[in-house]
Protein backbone atom coordinates (compact mmCIF):
# COMPACT_ATOMS: atom_id res chain seq x y z
CA UNK A 1 0.00 0.00 0.00
CA UNK A 2 2.75 2.42 0.96
CA UNK A 3 4.64 1.54 -2.25
CA UNK A 4 1.55 2.36 -4.31
CA UNK A 5 1.06 5.61 -2.43
CA UNK A 6 4.71 6.49 -3.00
CA UNK A 7 4.43 5.82 -6.71
CA UNK A 8 1.27 7.88 -7.07
CA UNK A 9 2.82 10.76 -5.10
CA UNK A 10 5.85 10.69 -7.38
CA UNK A 11 3.64 10.77 -10.49
CA UNK A 12 1.62 13.65 -9.04
CA UNK A 13 4.86 15.54 -8.26
CA UNK A 14 6.07 15.03 -11.85
CA UNK A 15 2.73 16.03 -13.40
CA UNK A 16 1.93 19.01 -11.18
CA UNK A 17 5.33 20.47 -10.46
CA UNK A 18 8.21 19.19 -12.61
CA UNK A 19 6.53 19.08 -16.05
CA UNK A 20 4.86 22.55 -15.80
CA UNK A 21 8.16 24.02 -14.63
CA UNK A 22 10.03 22.40 -17.51
CA UNK A 23 7.47 23.67 -19.99
CA UNK A 24 7.63 27.16 -18.51
CA UNK A 25 11.41 27.24 -18.59
CA UNK A 26 11.20 27.21 -22.43
CA UNK A 27 13.02 24.11 -23.62
CA UNK A 28 11.14 24.18 -26.95
CA UNK A 29 8.05 22.34 -28.23
CA UNK A 30 7.26 18.73 -27.52
CA UNK A 31 8.57 17.75 -30.96
CA UNK A 32 11.85 19.62 -30.40
CA UNK A 33 12.35 18.02 -27.00
CA UNK A 34 11.56 14.57 -28.47
CA UNK A 35 14.12 15.14 -31.21
CA UNK A 36 16.70 16.39 -28.72
CA UNK A 37 16.28 13.18 -26.74
CA UNK A 38 15.89 10.59 -29.51
CA UNK A 39 17.20 11.97 -32.82
CA UNK A 40 20.59 10.44 -32.11
CA UNK A 41 18.93 7.01 -32.16
CA UNK A 42 17.31 7.74 -35.51
CA UNK A 43 13.80 8.03 -34.09
CA UNK A 44 11.23 10.61 -35.08
CA UNK A 45 7.86 11.39 -33.51
CA UNK A 46 5.07 9.60 -35.37
CA UNK A 47 2.49 11.72 -37.16
CA UNK A 48 -1.16 10.84 -37.87
CA UNK A 49 -0.05 10.05 -41.47
CA UNK A 50 2.57 7.65 -40.08
CA UNK A 51 -0.06 5.85 -38.09
CA UNK A 52 -2.40 5.62 -41.10
CA UNK A 53 0.41 4.17 -43.22
CA UNK A 54 1.40 1.74 -40.47
CA UNK A 55 -2.19 0.54 -40.18
CA UNK A 56 -2.47 0.01 -43.95
CA UNK A 57 0.88 -1.80 -44.02
CA UNK A 58 -0.10 -3.97 -41.03
CA UNK A 59 -2.59 -5.81 -43.26
CA UNK A 60 0.46 -7.45 -44.94
CA UNK A 61 0.61 -11.13 -43.99
CA UNK A 62 3.97 -11.74 -45.67
CA UNK A 63 2.60 -14.32 -48.11
CA UNK A 64 4.89 -13.20 -50.92
CA UNK A 65 2.27 -13.36 -53.69
CA UNK A 66 3.15 -9.76 -54.65
CA UNK A 67 6.61 -10.93 -55.74
CA UNK A 68 5.17 -12.85 -58.65
CA UNK A 69 3.97 -9.59 -60.21
CA UNK A 70 7.16 -7.64 -59.47
CA UNK A 71 8.67 -6.67 -62.82
CA UNK A 72 11.79 -5.34 -61.10
CA UNK A 73 12.51 -8.41 -59.02
CA UNK A 74 14.87 -9.68 -61.70
CA UNK A 75 16.99 -6.55 -61.76
CA UNK A 76 17.04 -5.19 -58.20
CA UNK A 77 18.83 -7.65 -55.89
CA UNK A 78 17.70 -5.77 -52.78
CA UNK A 79 14.09 -6.47 -53.72
CA UNK A 80 14.62 -9.99 -54.93
CA UNK A 81 16.47 -11.13 -51.84
CA UNK A 82 14.19 -9.55 -49.26
CA UNK A 83 10.90 -9.46 -51.09
CA UNK A 84 8.78 -6.33 -51.22
CA UNK A 85 6.82 -7.29 -48.13
CA UNK A 86 10.09 -7.14 -46.17
CA UNK A 87 9.84 -3.35 -46.41
CA UNK A 88 6.61 -3.40 -44.45
CA UNK A 89 8.06 -5.72 -41.84
CA UNK A 90 11.26 -3.69 -41.65
CA UNK A 91 9.22 -0.55 -41.06
CA UNK A 92 6.97 -2.10 -38.45
CA UNK A 93 9.97 -3.31 -36.45
CA UNK A 94 11.99 -0.12 -36.60
CA UNK A 95 11.21 3.02 -38.57
CA UNK A 96 14.90 3.91 -39.15
CA UNK A 97 15.24 0.47 -40.82
CA UNK A 98 13.43 2.06 -43.76
CA UNK A 99 16.71 3.58 -44.89
CA UNK A 100 18.04 0.09 -45.62
CA UNK A 101 15.15 -0.44 -48.02
CA UNK A 102 15.70 2.85 -49.84
CA UNK A 103 17.26 1.31 -52.96
CA UNK A 104 14.42 -1.13 -53.17
CA UNK A 105 11.84 1.62 -52.81
CA UNK A 106 13.49 3.73 -55.51
CA UNK A 107 13.65 0.76 -57.88
CA UNK A 108 10.05 -0.17 -57.24
CA UNK A 109 8.15 3.11 -57.51
CA UNK A 110 6.35 3.26 -60.84
CA UNK A 111 5.64 -0.45 -61.32
CA UNK A 112 2.26 -1.47 -59.93
CA UNK A 113 2.35 -5.15 -60.91
CA UNK A 114 2.07 -6.28 -57.28
CA UNK A 115 -0.98 -4.40 -56.12
CA UNK A 116 -3.76 -6.44 -57.75
CA UNK A 117 -2.19 -9.63 -56.34
CA UNK A 118 -2.29 -8.73 -52.64
CA UNK A 119 -4.84 -11.03 -50.95
CA UNK A 120 -5.54 -8.57 -48.13
CA UNK A 121 -5.70 -5.47 -50.35
CA UNK A 122 -2.70 -3.54 -49.02
CA UNK A 123 -2.50 -0.31 -51.13
CA UNK A 124 1.09 -1.16 -52.04
CA UNK A 125 1.95 1.54 -54.59
CA UNK A 126 0.49 4.31 -52.42
CA UNK A 127 2.52 3.03 -49.45
CA UNK A 128 5.70 2.70 -51.48
CA UNK A 129 5.41 6.34 -52.56
CA UNK A 130 4.78 7.34 -48.95
CA UNK A 131 7.72 5.27 -47.63
CA UNK A 132 9.92 6.77 -50.33
CA UNK A 133 9.04 10.28 -49.21
CA UNK A 134 9.62 9.31 -45.59
CA UNK A 135 13.05 7.84 -46.32
CA UNK A 136 14.05 10.88 -48.41
CA UNK A 137 12.86 13.22 -45.65
CA UNK A 138 15.07 11.39 -43.18
CA UNK A 139 18.15 11.82 -45.30
CA UNK A 140 17.43 15.47 -46.05
CA UNK A 141 16.95 16.06 -42.34
CA UNK A 142 20.69 15.37 -42.08
CA UNK A 143 20.33 12.63 -39.50
CA UNK A 144 21.28 9.62 -41.59
CA UNK B 1 -13.05 -19.30 -53.93
CA UNK B 2 -16.59 -19.21 -52.48
CA UNK B 3 -17.39 -15.97 -54.31
CA UNK B 4 -16.05 -17.25 -57.62
CA UNK B 5 -17.94 -20.55 -57.34
CA UNK B 6 -21.15 -18.68 -56.38
CA UNK B 7 -20.71 -16.32 -59.35
CA UNK B 8 -20.11 -19.22 -61.77
CA UNK B 9 -23.06 -21.22 -60.39
CA UNK B 10 -25.39 -18.20 -60.69
CA UNK B 11 -24.08 -17.48 -64.17
CA UNK B 12 -24.77 -21.06 -65.20
CA UNK B 13 -28.39 -20.47 -64.19
CA UNK B 14 -28.49 -17.74 -66.84
CA UNK B 15 -28.48 -14.65 -64.60
CA UNK B 16 -26.33 -11.56 -65.08
CA UNK B 17 -23.67 -11.66 -62.36
CA UNK B 18 -21.46 -8.93 -60.92
CA UNK B 19 -18.60 -10.01 -58.68
CA UNK B 20 -17.43 -7.12 -56.49
CA UNK B 21 -14.13 -7.62 -54.76
CA UNK B 22 -11.89 -5.50 -52.60
CA UNK B 23 -8.85 -7.78 -53.04
CA UNK B 24 -8.25 -11.30 -54.36
CA UNK B 25 -8.66 -12.92 -50.91
CA UNK B 26 -7.17 -16.13 -49.59
CA UNK B 27 -7.33 -18.27 -52.75
CA UNK B 28 -3.76 -17.40 -53.74
CA UNK B 29 -2.58 -18.77 -50.38
CA UNK B 30 -3.73 -22.26 -51.37
CA UNK B 31 -1.09 -24.97 -51.23
CA UNK B 32 -2.47 -26.52 -54.41
CA UNK B 33 -5.08 -28.92 -53.05
CA UNK B 34 -8.82 -28.89 -52.42
CA UNK B 35 -9.50 -30.27 -48.93
CA UNK B 36 -13.18 -31.06 -48.40
CA UNK B 37 -13.37 -33.45 -45.42
CA UNK B 38 -11.31 -36.17 -43.81
CA UNK B 39 -12.64 -38.87 -41.57
CA UNK B 40 -13.02 -37.59 -37.98
CA UNK B 41 -13.68 -41.13 -36.77
CA UNK B 42 -10.27 -42.42 -37.93
CA UNK B 43 -7.47 -42.64 -35.40
CA UNK B 44 -3.83 -42.05 -36.32
CA UNK B 45 -3.18 -45.74 -37.01
CA UNK B 46 -6.27 -46.37 -39.20
CA UNK B 47 -4.96 -47.43 -42.64
CA UNK B 48 -5.94 -45.02 -45.41
CA UNK B 49 -7.82 -47.73 -47.26
CA UNK B 50 -10.10 -48.23 -44.25
CA UNK B 51 -11.05 -44.57 -43.92
CA UNK B 52 -14.34 -43.06 -45.04
CA UNK B 53 -14.66 -41.38 -48.43
CA UNK B 54 -15.02 -37.61 -48.78
CA UNK B 55 -18.82 -37.28 -48.54
CA UNK B 56 -19.14 -39.84 -45.73
CA UNK B 57 -16.38 -37.95 -43.85
CA UNK B 58 -18.39 -34.72 -44.25
CA UNK B 59 -21.46 -36.51 -42.82
CA UNK B 60 -19.38 -37.64 -39.84
CA UNK B 61 -18.15 -34.07 -39.27
CA UNK B 62 -21.77 -32.87 -39.44
CA UNK B 63 -22.67 -35.43 -36.78
CA UNK B 64 -19.81 -34.56 -34.42
CA UNK B 65 -19.15 -30.80 -34.78
CA UNK B 66 -22.32 -28.84 -33.87
CA UNK B 67 -22.67 -25.60 -35.79
CA UNK B 68 -20.11 -26.54 -38.46
CA UNK B 69 -21.43 -25.47 -41.91
CA UNK B 70 -21.68 -29.18 -42.81
CA UNK B 71 -23.92 -29.61 -39.72
CA UNK B 72 -26.08 -26.63 -40.71
CA UNK B 73 -26.36 -28.11 -44.23
CA UNK B 74 -26.59 -31.76 -43.09
CA UNK B 75 -29.84 -32.41 -44.97
CA UNK B 76 -28.23 -31.18 -48.20
CA UNK B 77 -24.91 -33.06 -47.96
CA UNK B 78 -26.08 -35.41 -50.72
CA UNK B 79 -25.36 -32.49 -53.06
CA UNK B 80 -21.80 -31.91 -51.74
CA UNK B 81 -20.35 -34.09 -54.45
CA UNK B 82 -22.24 -32.18 -57.18
CA UNK B 83 -20.65 -28.98 -55.88
CA UNK B 84 -17.13 -30.45 -55.86
CA UNK B 85 -17.60 -31.81 -59.39
CA UNK B 86 -18.95 -28.44 -60.52
CA UNK B 87 -15.90 -26.58 -59.18
CA UNK B 88 -13.36 -29.05 -60.55
CA UNK B 89 -15.20 -29.05 -63.89
CA UNK B 90 -15.01 -25.25 -64.07
CA UNK B 91 -11.24 -25.47 -63.54
CA UNK B 92 -10.72 -28.62 -65.57
CA UNK B 93 -7.41 -27.53 -67.11
CA UNK B 94 -5.90 -27.14 -63.65
CA UNK B 95 -7.67 -29.46 -61.20
CA UNK B 96 -7.78 -33.23 -61.51
CA UNK B 97 -11.21 -34.93 -61.44
CA UNK B 98 -12.02 -36.07 -57.87
CA UNK B 99 -12.33 -39.79 -57.19
CA UNK B 100 -14.55 -39.84 -54.10
CA UNK B 101 -11.80 -40.91 -51.72
CA UNK B 102 -9.11 -38.69 -50.26
CA UNK B 103 -5.73 -38.51 -51.96
CA UNK B 104 -2.75 -38.33 -49.60
CA UNK B 105 -0.18 -35.69 -50.57
CA UNK B 106 3.02 -34.66 -48.81
CA UNK B 107 3.46 -31.17 -47.39
CA UNK B 108 6.82 -29.30 -47.31
CA UNK B 109 6.86 -29.99 -43.56
CA UNK B 110 6.74 -33.78 -43.79
CA UNK B 111 3.08 -34.57 -43.22
CA UNK B 112 0.75 -36.63 -45.38
CA UNK B 113 -2.32 -34.48 -45.99
CA UNK B 114 -5.73 -35.77 -47.18
CA UNK B 115 -7.27 -33.87 -50.11
CA UNK B 116 -10.43 -34.44 -52.16
CA UNK B 117 -8.67 -33.26 -55.27
CA UNK B 118 -5.58 -31.35 -56.28
CA UNK B 119 -3.88 -29.79 -59.26
CA UNK B 120 -3.12 -32.17 -62.15
CA UNK B 121 0.60 -31.66 -61.53
CA UNK B 122 0.21 -33.28 -58.07
CA UNK B 123 -1.84 -36.39 -58.84
CA UNK B 124 1.14 -38.72 -59.34
CA UNK B 125 2.29 -37.90 -55.78
CA UNK B 126 -0.77 -39.54 -54.17
CA UNK B 127 0.95 -41.71 -51.56
CA UNK B 128 -1.93 -44.19 -51.51
CA UNK B 129 -1.49 -44.91 -55.21
CA UNK B 130 2.29 -45.06 -55.75
CA UNK B 131 3.21 -48.71 -56.39
CA UNK B 132 6.97 -48.86 -55.95
CA UNK B 133 9.59 -46.41 -54.69
CA UNK B 134 8.80 -42.70 -54.53
CA UNK B 135 11.83 -40.52 -55.36
CA UNK B 136 11.79 -37.15 -53.54
CA UNK B 137 13.98 -34.71 -55.49
CA UNK B 138 16.33 -32.49 -53.48
CA UNK B 139 17.55 -29.52 -55.59
CA UNK B 140 21.19 -29.03 -54.56
CA UNK B 141 21.30 -25.37 -55.55
CA UNK B 142 18.40 -24.10 -53.47
CA UNK B 143 17.81 -23.59 -49.77
CA UNK B 144 14.03 -23.38 -49.71
CA UNK B 145 12.92 -27.01 -49.30
CA UNK B 146 14.23 -29.83 -47.12
CA UNK B 147 13.63 -33.00 -49.15
CA UNK B 148 14.53 -35.18 -46.14
CA UNK B 149 11.81 -33.51 -44.08
CA UNK B 150 9.30 -33.94 -46.92
CA UNK B 151 10.19 -37.61 -47.27
CA UNK B 152 9.89 -38.21 -43.51
CA UNK B 153 6.12 -37.73 -43.85
CA UNK B 154 5.93 -40.79 -46.09
CA UNK B 155 8.29 -42.80 -43.86
CA UNK B 156 6.01 -42.26 -40.85
CA UNK B 157 2.95 -43.12 -42.95
CA UNK B 158 4.37 -46.44 -44.23
CA UNK B 159 2.03 -48.54 -42.00
CA UNK B 160 -0.97 -46.58 -43.30
CA UNK B 161 -0.31 -47.29 -46.97
CA UNK B 162 2.52 -44.95 -48.03
CA UNK B 163 5.23 -46.25 -50.39
CA UNK B 164 8.96 -46.55 -49.73
CA UNK B 165 10.75 -43.23 -50.34
CA UNK B 166 14.27 -42.24 -51.42
CA UNK B 167 15.72 -38.73 -51.44
CA UNK B 168 17.42 -38.04 -54.78
CA UNK B 169 19.77 -35.02 -54.85
CA UNK B 170 19.86 -33.35 -58.28
CA UNK B 171 22.12 -30.54 -59.51
CA UNK B 172 19.17 -28.22 -60.00
CA UNK B 173 19.19 -24.42 -59.74
CA UNK B 174 22.98 -24.35 -59.54
CA UNK B 175 23.60 -20.90 -61.04
CA UNK B 176 25.01 -18.00 -59.05
CA UNK B 177 22.58 -16.49 -56.50
CA UNK B 178 20.00 -19.18 -57.24
CA UNK B 179 19.88 -20.21 -53.61
CA UNK B 180 17.83 -17.10 -52.89
CA UNK B 181 15.72 -17.09 -56.06
CA UNK B 182 12.00 -16.94 -55.34
CA UNK B 183 9.70 -19.85 -56.23
CA UNK B 184 8.06 -17.76 -58.97
CA UNK B 185 11.47 -17.19 -60.62
CA UNK B 186 12.21 -20.93 -60.53
CA UNK B 187 8.77 -21.77 -61.95
CA UNK B 188 9.21 -19.37 -64.87
CA UNK B 189 12.69 -20.72 -65.52
CA UNK B 190 11.39 -24.30 -65.81
CA UNK B 191 8.81 -23.18 -68.39
CA UNK B 192 11.55 -22.21 -70.87
CA UNK B 193 11.93 -24.50 -73.92
CA UNK B 194 14.31 -27.34 -73.09
CA UNK B 195 14.53 -26.61 -69.34
CA UNK B 196 12.00 -29.21 -68.20
CA UNK B 197 13.47 -31.80 -70.58
CA UNK B 198 16.94 -31.16 -69.14
CA UNK B 199 15.65 -31.68 -65.60
CA UNK B 200 13.92 -34.89 -66.69
CA UNK B 201 17.10 -36.23 -68.30
CA UNK B 202 19.04 -35.45 -65.12
CA UNK B 203 16.47 -37.28 -63.02
CA UNK B 204 16.48 -40.31 -65.34
CA UNK B 205 20.20 -40.89 -64.58
CA UNK B 206 19.69 -40.73 -60.82
CA UNK B 207 16.41 -42.62 -60.40
CA UNK B 208 16.53 -45.33 -57.69
CA UNK B 209 15.61 -48.94 -58.60
CA UNK B 210 11.88 -49.65 -58.78
CA UNK B 211 11.10 -45.93 -58.86
CA UNK B 212 7.38 -45.53 -59.58
CA UNK B 213 7.12 -41.74 -59.34
CA UNK B 214 9.21 -38.66 -58.54
CA UNK B 215 8.22 -35.76 -56.32
CA UNK B 216 9.47 -32.20 -56.96
CA UNK B 217 9.14 -28.93 -55.06
CA UNK B 218 5.98 -27.09 -56.18
CA UNK B 219 7.64 -24.93 -58.84
CA UNK B 220 6.83 -26.92 -61.98
CA UNK B 221 5.75 -23.90 -64.04
CA UNK B 222 3.38 -20.99 -63.36
CA UNK B 223 1.26 -21.60 -66.44
CA UNK B 224 -0.41 -25.04 -66.62
CA UNK B 225 -0.33 -24.72 -70.43
CA UNK B 226 3.48 -24.98 -70.28
CA UNK B 227 2.94 -28.62 -69.11
CA UNK B 228 6.21 -28.64 -67.16
CA UNK B 229 5.36 -31.73 -65.06
CA UNK B 230 4.43 -33.71 -68.19
CA UNK B 231 7.60 -32.66 -70.00
CA UNK B 232 9.82 -33.61 -67.04
CA UNK B 233 7.93 -36.90 -66.80
CA UNK B 234 8.37 -37.71 -70.49
CA UNK B 235 12.11 -37.10 -70.29
CA UNK B 236 12.58 -38.98 -67.00
CA UNK B 237 10.43 -41.99 -67.88
CA UNK B 238 8.41 -41.94 -64.61
CA UNK B 239 5.31 -40.00 -63.52
CA UNK B 240 6.31 -36.70 -61.91
CA UNK B 241 4.41 -34.67 -59.32
CA UNK B 242 4.82 -31.66 -57.05
CA UNK B 243 4.32 -31.81 -53.29
CA UNK B 244 2.01 -29.25 -51.64
CA UNK B 245 3.25 -25.69 -51.31
CA UNK B 246 4.20 -23.39 -48.48
CA UNK B 247 3.99 -19.60 -49.03
CA UNK B 248 4.65 -17.96 -51.39
CA UNK B 249 2.70 -20.49 -53.37
CA UNK B 250 3.12 -21.09 -57.08
CA UNK B 251 0.13 -23.50 -57.10
CA UNK B 252 -1.92 -20.86 -55.24
CA UNK B 253 -1.17 -18.31 -57.92
CA UNK B 254 -2.12 -20.85 -60.61
CA UNK B 255 -5.47 -21.41 -58.88
CA UNK B 256 -6.09 -17.67 -58.59
CA UNK B 257 -5.31 -17.11 -62.27
CA UNK B 258 -7.43 -20.06 -63.39
CA UNK B 259 -10.43 -18.74 -61.45
CA UNK B 260 -10.02 -15.27 -62.92
CA UNK B 261 -9.74 -16.66 -66.44
CA UNK B 262 -12.84 -18.81 -65.93
CA UNK B 263 -14.85 -15.86 -64.54
CA UNK B 264 -13.96 -13.77 -67.60
CA UNK B 265 -14.78 -16.65 -69.96
CA UNK B 266 -18.14 -17.23 -68.29
CA UNK B 267 -19.07 -13.55 -68.68
CA UNK B 268 -19.06 -12.59 -64.99
CA UNK B 269 -18.58 -8.83 -64.58
CA UNK B 270 -15.74 -8.36 -62.05
CA UNK B 271 -15.58 -4.98 -60.27
CA UNK B 272 -12.58 -4.16 -58.08
CA UNK B 273 -12.90 -1.79 -55.13
CA UNK B 274 -14.37 -1.34 -51.67
CA UNK B 275 -18.14 -1.70 -51.37
CA UNK B 276 -19.74 1.49 -50.02
CA UNK B 277 -23.27 2.52 -49.09
CA UNK B 278 -24.49 -1.07 -49.15
CA UNK B 279 -27.83 -1.70 -47.50
CA UNK B 280 -28.73 -5.08 -48.99
CA UNK B 281 -30.38 -6.72 -52.02
CA UNK B 282 -32.45 -4.49 -54.28
CA UNK B 283 -30.83 -1.22 -53.18
CA UNK B 284 -27.88 0.31 -55.06
CA UNK B 285 -24.34 0.12 -53.65
CA UNK B 286 -21.16 1.75 -54.89
CA UNK B 287 -18.23 -0.50 -55.89
CA UNK B 288 -15.00 1.13 -57.04
CA UNK B 289 -16.82 4.25 -58.27
CA UNK B 290 -19.65 2.38 -60.04
CA UNK B 291 -23.18 1.96 -58.82
CA UNK B 292 -24.54 -1.57 -58.73
CA UNK B 293 -28.07 -2.67 -57.90
CA UNK B 294 -28.57 -6.43 -57.65
CA UNK B 295 -31.82 -8.25 -56.90
CA UNK B 296 -30.06 -10.89 -54.80
CA UNK B 297 -26.70 -10.94 -53.07
CA UNK B 298 -24.19 -13.56 -52.01
CA UNK B 299 -21.83 -12.27 -49.35
CA UNK B 300 -18.60 -14.25 -49.81
CA UNK B 301 -16.15 -11.77 -48.38
CA UNK B 302 -13.92 -14.24 -46.54
CA UNK B 303 -12.79 -13.95 -42.96
CA UNK B 304 -9.69 -12.08 -41.78
CA UNK B 305 -7.49 -12.29 -44.91
CA UNK B 306 -10.33 -11.35 -47.25
CA UNK B 307 -11.65 -8.67 -44.89
CA UNK B 308 -15.13 -10.22 -44.50
CA UNK B 309 -14.72 -10.13 -40.73
CA UNK B 310 -12.73 -7.20 -39.35
CA UNK B 311 -11.29 -6.55 -35.91
CA UNK B 312 -11.93 -2.99 -34.77
CA UNK B 313 -12.18 -3.18 -31.01
CA UNK B 314 -14.59 -6.08 -31.46
CA UNK B 315 -15.36 -8.33 -34.43
CA UNK B 316 -17.64 -6.88 -37.09
CA UNK B 317 -18.85 -7.56 -40.62
CA UNK B 318 -17.93 -4.34 -42.47
CA UNK B 319 -20.06 -4.48 -45.65
CA UNK B 320 -23.59 -4.73 -44.24
CA UNK B 321 -22.93 -4.62 -40.48
CA UNK B 322 -24.33 -8.14 -39.94
CA UNK B 323 -23.95 -9.67 -36.45
CA UNK B 324 -20.77 -11.72 -35.97
CA UNK B 325 -20.92 -14.67 -33.62
CA UNK B 326 -18.21 -16.58 -31.80
CA UNK B 327 -18.54 -19.39 -29.32
CA UNK B 328 -16.26 -21.35 -27.05
CA UNK B 329 -18.28 -24.49 -27.51
CA UNK B 330 -20.84 -25.54 -30.05
CA UNK B 331 -21.39 -22.78 -32.58
CA UNK B 332 -25.01 -23.89 -32.81
CA UNK B 333 -25.72 -22.57 -29.31
CA UNK B 334 -28.08 -19.64 -29.30
CA UNK B 335 -25.90 -17.61 -26.94
CA UNK B 336 -22.82 -17.63 -29.16
CA UNK B 337 -22.18 -13.95 -28.50
CA UNK B 338 -18.52 -13.90 -27.51
CA UNK B 339 -17.74 -11.80 -30.61
CA UNK B 340 -18.61 -8.64 -28.67
CA UNK B 341 -15.43 -9.20 -26.66
CA UNK B 342 -12.05 -7.84 -27.70
CA UNK B 343 -10.42 -10.29 -30.19
CA UNK B 344 -7.57 -10.91 -27.73
CA UNK B 345 -10.07 -12.50 -25.34
CA UNK B 346 -11.17 -15.01 -28.01
CA UNK B 347 -8.07 -17.18 -27.99
CA UNK B 348 -7.38 -19.93 -25.49
CA UNK B 349 -4.00 -20.92 -24.14
CA UNK B 350 -4.03 -24.53 -25.29
CA UNK B 351 -2.93 -24.21 -28.92
CA UNK B 352 -4.57 -27.54 -29.82
CA UNK B 353 -7.95 -26.51 -28.42
CA UNK B 354 -10.64 -24.93 -30.60
CA UNK B 355 -10.03 -21.18 -30.81
CA UNK B 356 -13.23 -19.08 -30.79
CA UNK B 357 -11.48 -16.30 -32.74
CA UNK B 358 -10.66 -18.64 -35.63
CA UNK B 359 -14.23 -19.95 -35.97
CA UNK B 360 -16.00 -16.59 -35.62
CA UNK B 361 -18.30 -15.50 -38.40
CA UNK B 362 -21.90 -15.19 -39.52
CA UNK B 363 -24.53 -17.66 -38.44
CA UNK B 364 -26.68 -18.97 -41.30
CA UNK B 365 -29.81 -21.10 -41.74
CA UNK B 366 -29.87 -24.22 -43.98
CA UNK B 367 -30.73 -21.97 -46.96
CA UNK B 368 -27.53 -19.96 -46.22
CA UNK B 369 -29.44 -16.82 -45.22
CA UNK B 370 -27.44 -14.88 -42.59
CA UNK B 371 -29.29 -14.67 -39.28
CA UNK B 372 -29.56 -11.72 -36.91
CA UNK B 373 -28.73 -11.93 -33.20
CA UNK B 374 -32.19 -13.34 -32.46
CA UNK B 375 -31.86 -16.06 -35.11
CA UNK B 376 -34.19 -14.47 -37.68
CA UNK B 377 -33.48 -14.31 -41.44
CA UNK B 378 -32.21 -10.81 -42.29
CA UNK B 379 -33.31 -10.74 -45.94
CA UNK B 380 -34.66 -13.56 -48.07
CA UNK B 381 -32.48 -12.62 -51.08
CA UNK B 382 -29.27 -12.26 -49.07
CA UNK B 383 -27.03 -15.34 -48.83
CA UNK B 384 -23.60 -15.99 -47.29
CA UNK B 385 -20.90 -18.40 -48.44
CA UNK B 386 -17.34 -19.40 -47.62
CA UNK B 387 -15.19 -18.30 -44.70
CA UNK B 388 -17.48 -15.41 -43.72
CA UNK B 389 -19.78 -18.17 -42.43
CA UNK B 390 -18.62 -19.09 -38.93
CA UNK B 391 -18.54 -22.33 -36.99
CA UNK B 392 -15.46 -23.79 -38.65
CA UNK B 393 -11.76 -23.00 -38.52
CA UNK B 394 -11.14 -23.11 -42.24
CA UNK B 395 -7.38 -22.89 -41.97
CA UNK B 396 -6.90 -25.98 -39.85
CA UNK B 397 -9.92 -28.29 -39.81
CA UNK B 398 -9.40 -29.61 -43.34
CA UNK B 399 -12.78 -28.43 -44.65
CA UNK B 400 -11.94 -24.89 -45.80
CA UNK B 401 -12.09 -25.34 -49.56
CA UNK B 402 -14.95 -27.84 -49.27
CA UNK B 403 -17.08 -25.37 -47.30
CA UNK B 404 -16.18 -22.60 -49.77
CA UNK B 405 -17.17 -24.71 -52.77
CA UNK B 406 -20.31 -26.24 -51.24
CA UNK B 407 -21.72 -23.03 -49.75
CA UNK B 408 -20.67 -21.02 -52.83
CA UNK B 409 -22.41 -23.44 -55.19
CA UNK B 410 -25.59 -23.61 -53.09
CA UNK B 411 -25.70 -19.85 -52.46
CA UNK B 412 -25.03 -18.95 -56.10
CA UNK B 413 -27.85 -21.19 -57.34
CA UNK B 414 -30.22 -20.02 -54.60
CA UNK B 415 -29.42 -16.36 -55.35
CA UNK B 416 -30.17 -16.93 -59.05
CA UNK B 417 -33.49 -18.63 -58.21
CA UNK B 418 -34.40 -15.77 -55.86
CA UNK B 419 -34.17 -13.11 -58.60
CA UNK B 420 -37.75 -11.89 -59.25
CA UNK B 421 -38.92 -12.73 -62.77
Amino acid sequence: MSTRLGALSYLAWRALAVQPLKRASGHGTGRERFLAAYAAEGLEPTTPEDRAAAEAASACIGCGLCESGCRLAGVAPSLRDLGLHAIFRLYSKSAPGLLQARDGLDACAGCTGCEPLCPTGVPISRLVRWFQGRAAGWLDGGRA
Amino acid sequence: MAGAVAALAARESGERVVLARRAPGATGLSGGAISVAHDPAAIATTPWAARAGVVESARRIAATVPGHPYDVLRDRLDRLWNAVEFATGQLSGLLAPPTGRNRWLLTPFGRAHPVATCQESMVAGDLAEVRGVLAVVAPRGHLWWDAGLVASGAVRARPLGAPEVRVVPLDLFMWEDAALARPFDLARMLEAPGAAEQVGAMLRERLPRFAAAALFPPVLGLDPAARVAERVSAAAGVPVAEFLSDLPSVPGLRLQRALEARLAEAGVDVLVGDVHDATGPGAPARVGGREVAAASWVLASGRYVGGGIARRGALLEPVLGLPVLASEGAFAEADARLAARAPGALTVRDSRAAQPLLAAGLKVDPELHPLDAEGRVIHDRLFAAGAVVGGHDQASDGTGMGVAIFTGWLAGRAAARAVPA
